[in-house]
């Protein structure tokens, strides 16, 4: 058998949901491995369970419920805040309550008020049923954006994106990317199953206000968690740009599959570097030890954070790219506009970090201590699964 | 026993290198990113024109990190990402909207937005690149961050900038506005150019302002579109080359100045391919009667054309001999091959674009060549007048010597030709301009005035920009009060409300 038939379907199951998200799963157990054998008290293997729920999430997002979002959101929160001790991480557990909480019961204030006034609880129904005008106008019209809040604020876009730049300074590596993979995810569908689209308006809010944000960022972890509410809001643009197609659920789940499994994958390998990364060091600052003792890594381990930022080359310049063609081709040309802002600013971050990560040269022997293998391997990980993911898409065509 | 240490310890070597391989140092990393980046440019994609750019601007960076002084270096070049971004921009908006192809004869009318867009993504990135935004216009004041070539490293970066509008010249020609743009950008560039070459004593300064000049002249021959672009390549080659070759030159010794036949071989080289080059320019921007923006182009290039054509009679002075014992070099050097295939270049590119339909009526053909015939003119008489002081000034200092006043004898002031001239010093340092004081004083205040204006306005928008969002900065920085921002997004989320569907 040759080398091509075997490498061939390989690097072609990374087209496929199930894989990539695997290979996440897989970095996220080797980095909360690290965590324990560095802190064996603290750390026990139950933490770890709460992940494949979250996956799952990533892999099936069709499967994501209305009665699914509270429990998965709980059992996030839940993970955070169990060690009263870890101060970082209970206290974002306790944001994320503070926001998905009030964000959740008004959504669901919100879909009672809205059945209460058209007399039914099928969304297709409830449509019908607006669309004959119904009085009293102010109680239908409150409670519709309402019932869309929760899809909003999970989708981290802007101006709901804070919540996504805490987690990732906050949560452990191991758990922060699928949890925010996993919460964009149900943030898509819940919007998506309301809805017919959504006006492109709320996209292109998203991309300027997460623009500005991205470049007034300094720690590493929150450009990772600002990258990603601009994620949140390519899927926005995606779902405005399909706005009024007969087959928009279709359309948007077939949209939601590489979107998912790329977020899942390029975050888990961001959200690593970015514990490496020195914060906000000044343009004249010894490099980070990662980048000083392993320069080969550090640069394969900067993939996921590159096509996070959509740079030429990387899988996630297929997912921008792809969105900006929807846009271009259905006549948003305001939307595409502030899309490209975006991309720029996503694309400066990322190569500001780099070079931040670079530093100068250090005088004197590099540092002792090198970075722990596990980390480094979690970064080789997650960049070849990015890398494989992205071969498999240039193979079959991106179907974003 | 010696044997078997002998065999480990090469072993013990051998692992080291494979487990931590030697590391290039900054100067060959640096290289390794720059030259590749320079030969993407030339390709017609432009994807391959950006990750060219890019590939530079990582270069400069290297290179600048590993300087002795990297604070100031780093955010010295930091703006060479600017012109990348642009690039970018421009390759993706062709990847998006595919209609946007600069071949069609007619453009969809929706498309227009887009062609604007890309029009002046890639005009932004050549002309900062060419110092003619005010963004980073005075970058080719100071020498670059490599040690080595520090001097003449800056002149890549216009030189990038013209293969980036030369090649990728149906972007931006195609659409009139951005066009028209250009034209004003690059007449104003070649005039301050010149000007900041005319003013600057050091000479490695001035020919790092003339290399800017000659690409912005031979871009505004690209926007012109009068001839051919191949000869418009040539005659960029021609004058660029021989500026870069002068400043590289200043590096090695000033190795094309050495000697009377080689400083004249120069003077006459870089005078033709310079006028050479902007003759085609203002024989296109002659004015007709009803045309007023090309009745104020047309002096402007004549004003900068002329100031180039001082500076290239005038200032290439022979480098005076220290050695005691001169080496044997041979009879034609690669500095005399230089001059000589400048010499070359510049008439059978104009012959080119004679052949190729380049047809200027006698009256703006003789008018064109006025401004260059002028500036050398001045410079040759100003070089004697100075001349001529230098050997009173030696007159009198041997008079005072006769008569025991002990000035220094006039034998000091050089070895071999032109033993009446006063001392120049080596590469790099003030050369005469034979210019006169008020004159260099002129151009230098003249320059300093644009620059400090335009800088004004550019930090004036920056701070609005920056109070503007300021705001928005301090609400993401973690703090528990960001969730204040959580009602913002609420109140947002009422206001548009009625656009929700």
């Amino acid at each position: 058998m040759s080398l091509s038939a075997i490498v061939t379907p390989v690097v072609g199951s990374f087209g496929t949901a199930l894989v990539p998200t695997a290979v996440a799963l897989a970095v996220a157990l080797l980095l909360f491995l690290l965590e324990r054998r560095q802190d064996p008290q603290a750390a026990t293997v139950a933490p770890f369970a709460a992940l494949p729920p979250l996956a799952g999430v990533v892999v099936a997002p069709a499967r994501a419920t209305f009665v699914l979002v509270p429990l998965v959101v709980g059992l996030a929160v839940a993970m955070m805040a169990r060690n009263r001790r870890d101060l970082l991480h209970s206290e974002c557990g306790l944001k994320l309550l503070w926001v998905l909480g009030p964000a959740l019961a008004l959504s669901w204030a919100g879909m009672e008020l809205l059945t209460l006034s058209t007399g039914t609880s099928v969304f297709a129904e409830q449509w019908a049923v607006l669309q004959l005008g119904l009085e009293p106008r102010f109680l239908w019209s409150t409670a519709l954006p309402l019932s869309l809040l929760t899809g909003v604020v999970l989708l981290g876009a802007a101006p709901f994106h804070f919540w996504m730049a805490d987690l990732f300074h906050g949560a452990r590596a191991w758990l922060a990317p699928l949890t925010a993979a996993a919460f964009q995810v149900m943030g898509a569908m819940w919007l998506a199953r309301r809805l017919t689209g959504i006006e492109a308006i709320a996209s292109a809010v998203a991309f300027i206000a997460g623009a500005a944000t991205l470049l007034g960022q300094r720690r590493p972890e929150r450009r990772v968690g600002t990258l990603a509410s601009l994620h949140g809001g390519l899927m926005l643009a995606a779902l405005a740009a399909a706005h009024g197609r007969e087959d928009f659920v279709d359309a948007s789940r077939a949209m939601m599959g590489p979107w998912a499994t790329h977020l899942a994958l390029a975050y888990t390998g961001a959200s690593i570097l970015a514990r490496f990364l020195p914060v906000a060091p000044g343009l004249a600052a010894p490099g980070a030890t990662l980048f000083r003792r392993h320069p080969i890594t550090a640069l394969v381990g900067a993939l996921p954070l590159l096509s996070l930022a959509g740079v030429p080359g990387t899988p996630g310049a297929l997912v921008w790219l792809d969105t900006a063609s929807t846009l271009a081709a259905t006549g948003h040309p305001g939307v595409l506009a502030a899309l490209a802002v975006a991309w720029l600013a996503a694309f400066a971050t990322a190569i500001q970090q780099l070079r931040e990560g670079f530093g100068i040269p250090a005088q004197g022997q590099p540092p002792e201590r090198p970075t722990p293998w596990a980390a480094r391997g979690a970064l080789w990980l997650a960049a070849l699964g990015l890398a494989a993911m992205g071969a498999a898409w240039l193979g079959r065509g991106f179907a974003g | 026993m010696v044997v078997l240490d002998t065999v480990g310890g090469r072993v013990k070597r051998g692992v080291r290198l494979l487990t931590t391989p030697p590391r290039p140092g900054a100067q060959i990393t640096g290289m390794l990113l720059c030259i590749p980046g320079m030969m993407l440019l030339w390709l017609p994609s432009l994807w391959a024109a950006a990750l060219g750019i890019e590939l530079i601007g990582t270069a400069f960076w290297w290179w600048a990190r590993a300087a002795p002084d990297p604070g100031r270096e780093i955010p010295r070049w930091a703006w060479l990402r600017r012109p990348a971004g642009a690039l970018w921009l421009a390759a993706a908006l062709h990847t998006v909207v595919p209609g946007l192809s600069h071949q069609l004869a007619m453009f969809r009318q929706s498309l227009e937005l887009w062609r604007h867009v890309d029009a002046i993504a890639v005009m932004w990135a050549g002309l900062e690149l060419l110092a003619a935004l005010p963004l980073a216009r005075p970058y080719s004041d100071l020498p670059g961050p490599l040690l080595g070539i520090r001097p003449w490293l800056p002149a890549l970066l216009p030189a990038a900038g013209f293969a980036v509008l030369w090649r990728q010249s149906p972007h931006w020609t195609q659409v009139a506005v951005v066009r028209n743009i250009a034209e004003v950008l690059l007449v104003l560039t070649a005039v301050l150019a010149a000007l900041r070459a005319f003013g600057r004593r050091r000479w490695t300064a001035s020919l790092r302002w003339l290399v800017v000049s000659d690409c912005a002249m031979a871009v505004l021959l690209v926007d012109l579109a009068k001839v051919l672009p191949g000869v418009v390549l040539m005659l960029w080659l021609a004058a660029f080359g021989g500026h870069s070759f002068l400043l590289a030159g200043e590096l090695r010794g000033a190795a094309p100045r050495r000697g009377v036949v080689l400083s004249l071989l120069w003077r006459m080289s870089t005078f033709v391919t310079s006028a050479a080059l902007t003759w085609p320019a203002l024989v296109s921007m002659f004015p007709a009667s009803t045309e007023r923006l090309s009745a104020l182009g047309f002096p402007a290039v004549g004003i900068a054309t002329m100031l180039t054509a001082w500076i290239n009679v005038g200032r290439i002075v022979e480098a005076p001999e220290r050695r005691t014992l001169m080496r044997a070099d041979p009879a034609v050097t690669f500095s005399h091959l230089g001059a000589l295939l400048g010499l070359v270049i510049a008439p059978v590119a104009l012959l080119g674009a004679l052949v190729t339909g380049f047809h200027p009526s006698p009256l703006a053909g003789l008018a064109s060549i006025l401004p260059a015939l002028a500036g050398g003119g001045l410079a040759l008489w100003s070089r004697g007048r100075a001349r001529a002081e230098a050997r009173a000034r030696v007159q009198a200092a041997l008079e005072a010597a006769h008569d025991g006043h002990g000035t220094r004898p006039a034998a000091a002031y050089g070895r071999g030709g032109h033993r009446a001239e006063p001392p120049v010093r080596d590469e790099g340092s003030a050369q005469p301009t034979h210019a006169g004081l008020a004159l260099r004083q002129f151009a230098r205040v003249t320059f300093n005035v644009v620059v400090t204006l335009e800088r004004t306005v550019v930090s004036l928008i920056a701070r609005f920009a920056n109070a503007v969002t300021s705001p928005l900065r301090d609400l993401n920085s973690g703090d528990a009060q960001d969730y204040l921002l959580f009602l913002v997004g609420l109140s947002v989320l009422v206001l548009v409300l009625p656009l929700l569907r």
